[in-house]
């Protein structure tokens, strides 16, 4: 808006000025996965202290018949290549968007997409097989709050995703403006990362 | 700063000194302290007071000095000096608070050190809680709901709860600990006056927590041993008595029940004296209904009184026999 | 975002209409304009107000005498805990979200928040949430009766009926809301300061608004986790709090505090930056100290973050985690007394008039003063093994939050009522006002201290009749009377001036901060043009600059 314009039309408003360069979409995304961060830390917190403070002498507790809780390390390891991959994939999008190969863009989001149902899928016949359910003491209860409550994240992802993708195929995002593309994505990595920090503490550690 | 503000300033601070030091004084503040513990937190206490009252002082002067001194004139719009800051107040004023509460953190750090010893051989008493009473269990293995104690011998307190978390507290002693449930946490105390005093319950715990309350009581250690010898009550519940009246007294159920047999008046629970009434309005024969009522509470509710209040636990906490005998004893003594 | 920069003016007036405040109810219900959310905000808080005062009422009527049958155990248990979450989580801090939402960007000189839209949503889900909160009162068994910090397994295992559940959900909705409005706040913080406001010329409001709104987005999750905990624990059968399963109802309170400490300094810290705000504007003079202020804000917050554990000294910890949280309370003592020294070397040698919003803000130093006192207490273990969970809490925790915040709220209300409504409120009612609440307040609470110390605990209905403690609870119980006929005077106040207030200029006290450059109230787009800011009061400059132009 030039000057003139702005001596002439006395009573609006002066133009917006932004006293930083990082993007209100994307600063307000990494303060939200701060706070994510946050939610997944008390449940960690949760894990923990019943592991170490409350029950410190067996960990995972016996079950009724005397045997400690299995839990499916190498299916979860799969699991865990799978939801890593996504990342890539969706990286790829991202890159592709930025060069303007919409084709890369629209088959990156659909992989992704496609990687990121496989996983709940796999985890939701995961809960179903694994033997203990949620009312099986503290160690139940922390599991599944945990994984549990990533598993909410990776639907709300999927969701996020299936937007973007639908998006993709509707010609929207250009090499200069994919802001929804890019706080999807950022989304979807915290997302994987945190899947990686859930999978050692629950399954390996 | 003139000779006459900074007179006026340290005026200001005699007085508002004088006046908070007035409402310390006093008032009675404090209970009389009856274990050695105690005198050492109201020590402690002392030092913050003081503490305290010389900053509220100097804080106060120096605000009514400012309402008093530097009010506007009428007429006045003048500003007052662009005064910025000054580094070297600003030190100071950081570095005697820190000073000041790092002094108060140590004095705490002694007194809790020193509260903390239980010596050699202490008495070890277990208190079990659970809502709205209080059982003290002692190393005979014989329980009580009221606690009596030697004087200056140290004692070991071990709380547990049954259900959910209650206090221990007796404010002469200076000493408070919660009872959580699944573990047991302690303290010491090592009375040093004989008498009476309340315990009390400061965790809100349900309905009845306003009158989960207990007593204390400080004997001379002579007439401790001799009681301790005699052992007065009857033995516990839970040590496999099955004397009806001592299952009413050590599963404390006078703790919330009116009852003139068991010479209980708790006001939380409904009327013992009433069950004939109670089990004419339920329809059930007299023993089948006390019975019921002990092991599952909820079925059957007296007028005015709401779910839940009573403990479902008594189903697992005490013994058929136990049971047996206190029915009987219920529907003896009742009205 | 990028394509509103380039909107024409006279576009923009199309869009709000050249007429904001001449709304239909619709207007209101589909505003995303921040001042009228945060009008809304304030109204809304102040409903709520009224109702956790009235609750507060009716438990000193009970507490009057010993014996009282006003209440059954069971509703005052209600009560007690409607009163004290309605205070925390629908009045003092969406209050300060309020004042947050209308200031924010007018104190920086922004048309409007970063995201309007996510700042409407905050409001509607606090208004949600506070709906589901109270009407837990209609649940079976009535509302939840665990106080404020509904301490398991209390409230997992030994609380039937579904005002717990109800309790769980309206505190889950709020700190959705406030967890939203905070990201607003800081994304537009950090982004739409106007061209010169660098980080030491923004007013310290800010500063406390952005120290508030970060604690919150760290600490809000935690009570969302613990919430969350609980309502499995009560609902599906999971055992993350029960002890006879390998849980832990200490994990609770470690989860509940790591929120719950913080969450004194979020109704505080933006308090104190009103304080910071008003008393140099009555005092003629700059703030004293401004660097020592914003830092001693953000200290504190760091701090805070540190000393959870403090509320839990009489749970067993180990002495050695004891005494590190006691040292680390006893530290922010030391933020906390900067800022008192600041104030106080503020008003010294200064102008002072003692306007309401004035006479509010040095009872909050001296209320303040005594609570934070009275804090040190509680922060030095042993003497809080003696203190905890008695009514010395319930003085302490009154004299910070009400004497403090709520002080601060009405110095506030008093001072930014014009530029909100255009008049001012009543000054001689506004002095009835302050002097009934602080005689009030301190004839309350400060035998509660009296009480706590000489036994009588916390969350009762009912004591025993005999001795000193019947005394004070009547003093107690006439004390908070004589405070509601304080806010009845308040309440006289706005319904008198509404209609026949005196008109306030842009300017009426004087004051440096931008907020006051614009009309009051200010247009839909805030500025019609605005200074090159080049230092933090900026009004000061535009002021002298006029009064050079004059005598020209």
């Amino acid at each position: 808006m030039s000057a003139a314009a702005e001596a002439h039309e006395h009573h609006g408003p002066p133009p917006i000025h932004y006293s930083s360069r990082i993007n209100p979409a994307v600063l307000g995304i990494f303060l939200f996965i701060g706070s994510e961060i946050m939610l997944f830390g008390s449940f960690f917190t949760a894990y923990f202290f019943d592991r170490i403070v409350a029950n410190p002498a067996q960990w995972p507790p016996l079950n009724e018949a005397g045997v400690p809780f299995e839990r499916p390390w190498f299916l979860a390891l799969i699991n865990t290549l799978i939801l890593v991959t996504s990342s890539f994939t969706i990286h790829w999008a991202t890159v592709s968007c930025k060069k303007g190969n919409r084709a890369g863009l629209q088959a990156g989001m659909v992989l992704t997409f496609l990687l990121g149902l496989t996983f709940l899928l796999t985890q939701v016949i995961e809960y179903h097989r694994i033997g203990f359910n949620t009312n099986d003491t503290a160690f139940a209860a922390t599991f599944f709050g945990l994984t549990g409550l990533h598993g909410c994240h990776v639907f709300i992802g999927l969701l996020i995703l299936l937007v973007i993708t639908i998006r993709a195929f509707r010609g929207h995002f250009s090499p200069s403006a994919h802001h929804g593309l890019e706080v999807g994505g950022i989304y979807w990595h915290f997302v994987d990362v945190m899947w990686i920090v859930v999978y050692v503490t629950v399954y390996v550690l | 700063m003139t000779r006459g503000s900074i007179f006026k300033l340290f005026a200001y601070a005699v007085v508002a000194g004088a006046i908070t030091t007035a409402v310390a004084v006093f008032i009675p503040w404090l209970p009389t302290a009856a274990t050695r513990q105690a005198d050492r937190m109201w020590f402690s206490i002392w030092f913050a007071e003081i503490i305290a009252i010389v900053v509220f002082a100097v804080v106060a002067a120096a605000l009514i000095y400012c309402v008093v001194e530097f009010r506007v004139k009428p007429g006045d719009t003048s500003d007052g000096p662009p005064t910025h800051g000054h580094t070297m107040l600003e030190i100071i004023w950081t570095a005697i608070p820190t000073v000041i509460v790092i002094a108060i953190t140590i004095v705490a750090a002694i007194v809790i050190h020193d509260n903390g010893k239980a010596g050699t051989n202490p008495l070890v008493i277990k208190v079990v809680t659970q809502q709205f009473t209080y059982q003290f269990e002692y190393p005979n293995g014989k329980t009580f709901n009221i606690l009596r104690l030697p004087k200056d011998r140290n004692v070991k307190l071990d709380l547990s709860s049954k259900d959910v978390i209650h206090s221990f507290w007796v404010p002469a002693f200076g000493q408070k600990t919660d009872a959580v449930p699944g573990i047991t946490t302690s303290i010491v105390i090592t009375p040093t006056r004989t008498g009476y005093y309340p315990i009390i319950c400061t965790q809100l715990c349900g309905l009845g927590h306003a009158l989960m309350r207990s007593e204390a009581i400080v004997l001379e250690s002579t007439e401790y041993d001799s009681w301790y010898a005699s052992a007065g009550e009857a033995p516990a519940a839970a040590a496999g008595g099955t004397d009806g009246k001592s299952v009413y007294t050590a599963a404390g159920c006078g703790a919330c029940h009116v009852f003139t047999a068991g010479g209980s008046a708790g006001t939380i629970g409904s009327s013992l004296d009433n069950l004939s009434v109670d089990a004419a309005k339920a329809g059930e024969e007299l023993n089948d209904f006390i019975r019921s009522s002990i092991t599952d509470p909820d079925t059957f509710l007296a007028p005015g009184y709401a779910k839940g209040v009573m403990p479902s636990t008594y189903k697992s906490s005490i013994s058929g026999a136990q049971l047996d005998s206190l029915v009987q004893y219920l529907a003896e003594n009742t009205k | 975002m990028a394509s509103k920069a380039n909107h024409h003016p006279s576009a923009a007036r199309q869009r709000f209409g050249s007429d904001w405040r001449a709304g239909r109810i619709t207007a209101w219900l589909t505003t995303v304009d921040h001042k009228r959310v945060g009008l809304l905000y304030i109204w809304t808080t102040l409903g709520f107000f009224a109702v956790g005062g009235v609750l507060a009422l009716l438990m000193r009527a009970q507490l009057a005498t010993p014996n009282e049958n006003f209440l059954t155990r069971g509703s005052y248990n209600q009560v007690l805990t409607i009163h004290g979450t309605t205070m925390i989580f629908l009045v003092i801090v969406p209050i300060l979200a309020g004042f947050g939402n209308f200031l924010v960007p007018l104190m920086i000189g922004a048309r409007d928040m970063a995201f309007p839209r996510l700042n409407a949503l905050s409001y509607w889900l606090f208004l949600l949430g506070g709906i589901v909160l109270l009407s837990s009162f209609w649940a079976g068994h009535g509302a939840a009766q665990g106080g404020w910090t509904s301490y398991v397994p209390l409230s997992t295992l030994h609380m039937p009926g579904h005002g717990e559940d109800f309790w769980i959900l309206g505190l889950h909705i709020l700190s959705i809301s406030s967890l939203v409005g905070a990201i607003n706040f800081i994304v537009t913080i950090h982004n739409m300061r106007t061209s010169g406001m660098t980080w030491t010329r923004i007013p310290l409001f800010i500063w406390a608004i952005l120290t508030y709104a970060w604690l919150l987005v760290i600490v809000l999750p935690t009570l969302s986790a613990g919430l969350t905990m609980m309502l499995l624990d009560r609902q599906w059968g999971t055992h993350f709090f029960d002890p006879v399963h390998g849980g832990s109802p200490i994990l609770y309170q470690h989860v509940f505090w790591f929120f719950g400490h913080p969450e004194v300094y979020i109704m505080i810290l933006p308090a104190m930056g009103i304080i910071s705000e008003i008393i140099p504007v009555f005092a003629r003079k700059p703030i004293f100290g401004y660097k020592a202020v914003a830092y001693s804000t953000v200290g504190i917050a760091f701090f805070s973050l540190l000393v959870w554990a403090h509320h839990m000294f009489s749970t067993g910890l180990p002495v050695g985690l004891d005494s590190f949280f006691m040292l680390s309370s006893m530290v922010i003592a030391v933020p906390t007394g900067v800022k008192i020294f600041n104030w106080l070397a503020t008003l010294w040698r200064g102008n002072i008039s003692f306007d309401t919003p004035m006479l509010w803000s040095l009872g909050f130093i001296g209320v303040f003063t005594l609570g934070g006192l009275s804090g040190i207490f509680l922060a030095a273990f042993p003497i809080d093994w003696q203190l905890t969970d008695t009514y010395f809490v319930v003085a302490h925790l009154h004299y910070v939050l009400f004497g403090g915040s709520m002080f601060a709220v009405f110095a506030g209300l008093y001072y930014w009522w014009p530029k909100m409504f255009g008049r001012l409120l009543d000054e001689r009612l506004g002095k009835l006002h302050f002097a009934l609440v602080l005689i009030g307040f301190n004839v309350t609470f400060l035998p509660q201290h009296f009480l706590g110390l000489l036994g009588m605990p916390r969350r009762v209905y009912t004591y025993r009749p005999g001795g000193i403690w019947e005394v004070y609870n009547v003093i107690s119980t006439v004390g908070s009377f004589l405070m509601a006929v304080g806010m009845l005077v308040f309440v006289l106040n706005v319904v008198i001036t509404a209609r026949s207030g005196r008109r306030a200029s842009n300017d009426p006290w004087l004051a440096d901060t931008l907020e006051w450059y614009t009309t009051s109230p200010p247009p839909a787009w805030n500025f019609d043009r605005l200074p090159y800011i080049s230092n933090a009061r900026p009004l000061r400059d535009v002021r002298r600059r006029l009064e050079a132009e004059r005598w020209k």
